[in-house]
C-alpha cells in the first residue's frame, strides 16, 4: 500500500513533521508527501493510504494551506468512502477552548464526506512537553499496522 | 542554481526567506547576519514569555542552519560594522528583513513626561534583550495605551501572579520586578471602539484565565459584522471576570490629548472622546501604538525610491521583508507568505557573479558569533533552568560573547 502524507500548514511546523514522517517511513514504504493547498478532494486514490498531519490557527480554525482543501471539499462533496485516512493535530494548549480545532474540523469533514478513520485522531500542544516526531512516529506506525490488518495488504 | 545572497536580520522573516530560497535552490549560499549575538528576534525578544509554544518556531528555522546550510553572523551590525553598500557589493542580493523595533510616541504635548513608555522598552526588558533599559516602576495605577495584541500581551503579563509564570522563561530580575510591581490597577484603552479594536479574540479570551483580577469592559457597544461581533464576544466573555485583587478596566473610543504630569512625572491621561474630553488618572503610561524603524538603515528612502515597495524589491539586487517592508503589522504566519513570495522573486532575478566574495568578506573579523557559538548559548540556557522555567537566558552581550566563543556552561 502507498502511503499519501498531506499536509495542512500556516508558519510550516506542519509541514516539517510532515517531511519527517515521510523520512522516517520511507525505507520500509513507499510515500509521498504534498501540501493540502495542492491536493483536489476529488482525486484521492483508494489504494493509497493518506496520512494528514494539520494544525491550527485563529479562532480554532484551518491553517491557510487547508482551506481550499476544505473549500473544494463542501462545493465538490466527493464520495470518499473508500477512502482510509489518519490524521495528526498540531496546536497549542494555550489556545485553551480551540485546542486542536484545526484537525479536528478537517477529520470531520473526511469523515462526513464517508472517508473512513483509521486510529484516534493525535493532538500535539505546543506547550507540552513532547516533540511533534516523538508521538507522530509511533503514531505513523501504528496506523500502517492497523491498515494492513484491517486491509490484508503487506505495504 | 548558484548566488550568494546576504539577509539582514535573523528574525522570523529572514528565517522563513533562508528557508524557502534553499528549498528551491540548496546550492545558493545564504547568510543571516544579525546585530544581537543570537537569532529569532522577536520570537526570543517579543513574542510572550507565556507563549512558548509560539516560540517552537524555532525549531524549522534550526534546521534553515543545521539540515539546508544557512549560516549564521552574529553580532554584526549593519551600518556599523559592515555597510549596506559593502554587502551589496560582496553579494549577489541582499535582503532586508531587519524589523522595526523603536516605540512610536504618542505624539501629544507631555509624552516625553517620566514614567511613559513604549511597548517594545518594557518587552525588551522584561525578556532581558541584552540592550534594554531597567525595568522602570510603573506604580500601582499603570495606564495601557494601544489595543493590539502586544498590549493585551502586556496587559496580561502585569496581571499574572507569580504562579501563572510558571513554564516560561521570564529572568529572575524581571520575575521579581513583576511580583514585587505594587499595580493596583490597569487601564487599557483603545481610540476605536470595541467593535474595531486590533487585538485577535483569542488573546481576549485568554484573559479569563487569569485568577488574580477583576476584569470590567466598559461600553464596548454592538455591532451586526461578523468579525466585530466576534470581538464584542471576546470581550463579554471577559467581562466580570474574576474576584482577584488587581482591577483591570477596558475602555474604548478614547483618543489621547494630552500627558499630564506634576514634577516632570505622569500623573494622567487626558483623552478627547465623542462626548467630550475625560482625565484617567494613572502613575504610568504604557504605550502599545507600533513601532518604527531604527535610524541605523535609511529603510524610509530606500521605501520610498523602492522599484516595486509592494513585492519588496527594493533596487538591483537589493530586496526587504518582513516588519521591515510592510511595517509592524502582522504574526510570524504572515511573515512566511511573505517570504516565500519574495523568495520566489529572488530566485528569479538573481544573476550569480563568481567574483563575489561573499561571506570571505567577513574573513579575519572578530566578534562574530555563529551558529554553533549560538547553540553554545542555547544549551547553556537550557540545561538546568531554575524551578518553573524552561530556559534561562544570558543577558548581556560579554555574556553571549564569552559562552559562544568557550562553551562555558556556567551562567
Ligand atoms: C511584543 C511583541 C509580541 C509579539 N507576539 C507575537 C505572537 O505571539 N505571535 C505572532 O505570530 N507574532 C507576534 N509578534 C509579531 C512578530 O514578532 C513579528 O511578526 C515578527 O517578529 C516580524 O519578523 P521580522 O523578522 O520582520 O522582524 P524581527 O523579529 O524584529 O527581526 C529583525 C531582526 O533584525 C535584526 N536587526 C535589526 N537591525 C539590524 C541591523 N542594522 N543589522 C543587523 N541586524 C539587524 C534584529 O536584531 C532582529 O533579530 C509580536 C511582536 C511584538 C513586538
Ligand atoms: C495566530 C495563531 C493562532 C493559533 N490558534 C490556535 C488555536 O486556536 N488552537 C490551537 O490548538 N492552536 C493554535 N495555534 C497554534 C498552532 O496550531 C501551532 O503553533 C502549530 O504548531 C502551528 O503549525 P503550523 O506551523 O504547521 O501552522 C495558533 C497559532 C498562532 C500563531
Amino acid at each position: 500500500m502507498k502511503i499519501s502524507i498531506l499536509y495542512g500548514t500556516e508558519t510550516g511546523n506542519a509541514e516539517m513533521l510532515a517531511e519527517d514522517i515521510q523520512a522516517e517511513l520511507e525505507g520500509a514504504h513507499d510515500v509521498s508527501c504534498e501540501n493540502l493547498a495542492d491536493t483536489d478532494p476529488t482525486a484521492l486514490d483508494p489504494t493509497q493510504l493518506y496520512l494528514l498531519v494539520c494544525s491550527t490557527y485563529g479562532d480554532g480554525e484551518l491553517p491557510a494551506s487547508a482551506q481550499p482543501f476544505a473549500e473544494a471539499m463542501d462545493s465538490a462533496k466527493p464520495d470518499l468512502s473508500a477512502i482510509h485516512f489518519a490524521i495528526f493535530g498540531l496546536g497549542d494548549s494555550e489556545y485553551h477552548e480551540t485546542f486542536n480545532g484545526g484537525p479536528k474540523h478537517l477529520a470531520e469533514l473526511m469523515v462526513a464526506h464517508g472517508a473512513v478513520q483509521i486510529g484516534e485522531r493525535v493532538a500535539h500542544d505546543a506547550s507540552g512537553p513532547d516533540m511533534p516526531e516523538d508521538l507522530a512516529y509511533p503514531w505513523a506506525e501504528a496506523v500502517i499496522e492497523e491498515v494492513e490488518e484491517k486491509l490484508g495488504v503487506p505495504a | 542554481m548558484s548566488g550568494k545572497v546576504a539577509i539582514i536580520g535573523a528574525g522570523p522573516s529572514g528565517c522563513f526567506l533562508a528557508q524557502s530560497l534553499l528549498k528551491a535552490a540548496p546550492e545558493l549560499e545564504v547568510d543571516l547576519i544579525d546585530a544581537l549575538p543570537v537569532p529569532y528576534g522577536l520570537v526570543r525578544y517579543g513574542v510572550a514569555a507565556d507563549h512558548q509554544g509560539t516560540k517552537a518556531i524555532t525549531r524549522q528555522f534550526a534546521r534553515v542552519f543545521e539540515r539546508q546550510g544557512a549560516r549564521f553572523f552574529g553580532n554584526v551590525a549593519v551600518g556599523r560594522d559592515v555597510t549596506l553598500d559593502e554587502l551589496r557589493a560582496a553579494y549577489d542580493a541582499v535582503v532586508l528583513a531587519a524589523g522595526m523595533s523603536v516605540d512610536n510616541r504618542l505624539g501629544v504635548p507631555g509624552d516625553d513626561l517620566a514614567g511613559v513608555y513604549g511597548a517594545g522598552r518594557i518587552t525588551r526588558a522584561l525578556y532581558e534583550h541584552p540592550d534594554a533599559e531597567a525595568l522602570p516602576d510603573l506604580g500601582p495605577h499603570p495606564l495601557i495605551v494601544g489595543n493590539g495584541n502586544v498590549a493585551i500581551d502586556l496587559l496580561r503579563l502585569l496581571a499574572k501572579t507569580p504562579g501563572e509564570l510558571d513554564g516560561t522563561d521570564l529572568g529572575p530580575a524581571p520575575t521579581g520586578w513583576l511580583a514585587g510591581s505594587g499595580i493596583e490597577t490597569i487601564t487599557i484603552t483603545g481610540r476605536s471602539p470595541a467593535a474595531r479594536a486590533k487585538f485577535d479574540p483569542v488573546m481576549v479570551k485568554e484573559l479569563a484565565r487569569l485568577t488574580g483580577v477583576t476584569i470590567r469592559v466598559v461600553e464596548p457597544g454592538e455591532s451586526d459584522d461578523p468579525d466585530e461581533a466576534k470581538r464584542l464576544d471576546a470581550l463579554a466573555t471577559i467581562d466580570g471576570h474574576g474576584e482577584g485583587a488587581r482591577a483591570v478596566t477596558f475602555r474604548f473610543g478614547l483618543t489621547p490629548a494630552e500627558v499630564l504630569g506634576e514634577a516632570g512625572r505622569v500623573t494622567a491621561l487626558r483623552f478627547t472622546t465623542p462626548e467630550g474630553d475625560e482625565t484617567i488618572a494613572c502613575t504610568s503610561v504604557l504605550t502599545a501604538i507600533g513601532f518604527g524603524p531604527a535610524g541605523d538603515l535609511p529603510r524610509d528612502a530606500l521605501i520610498a525610491s523602492a522599484r516595486d515597495a509592494e513585492a519588496g524589491a527594493l533596487a538591483p539586487g537589493l530586496y526587504a521583508t518582513g516588519w521591515f517592508r510592510r511595517g509592524p503589522r502582522g504574526t510570524i504566519p504572515d511573515n512566511r507568505a511573505d517570504a516565500q513570495a519574495l523568495a520566489a522573486r529572488i530566485l528569479d532575478e538573481l544573476t550569480a557573479d563568481p567574483a563575489r566574495p561573499g561571506r570571505a568578506l567577513f574573513d579575519g573579523r572578530s566578534g562574530i558569533v555563529d551558529y554553533d557559538g549560538w547553540c553554545r548559548i542555547d544549551t547553556t540556557e537550557t540545561t538546568a533552568p531554575p524551578e518553573g522555567r524552561c530556559r534561562a537566558k544570558i543577558t548581556t552581550r560579554a555574556g553571549m560573547a564569552r559562552i559562544a566563543s568557550e562553551g562555558v556552561t556556567t551562567a
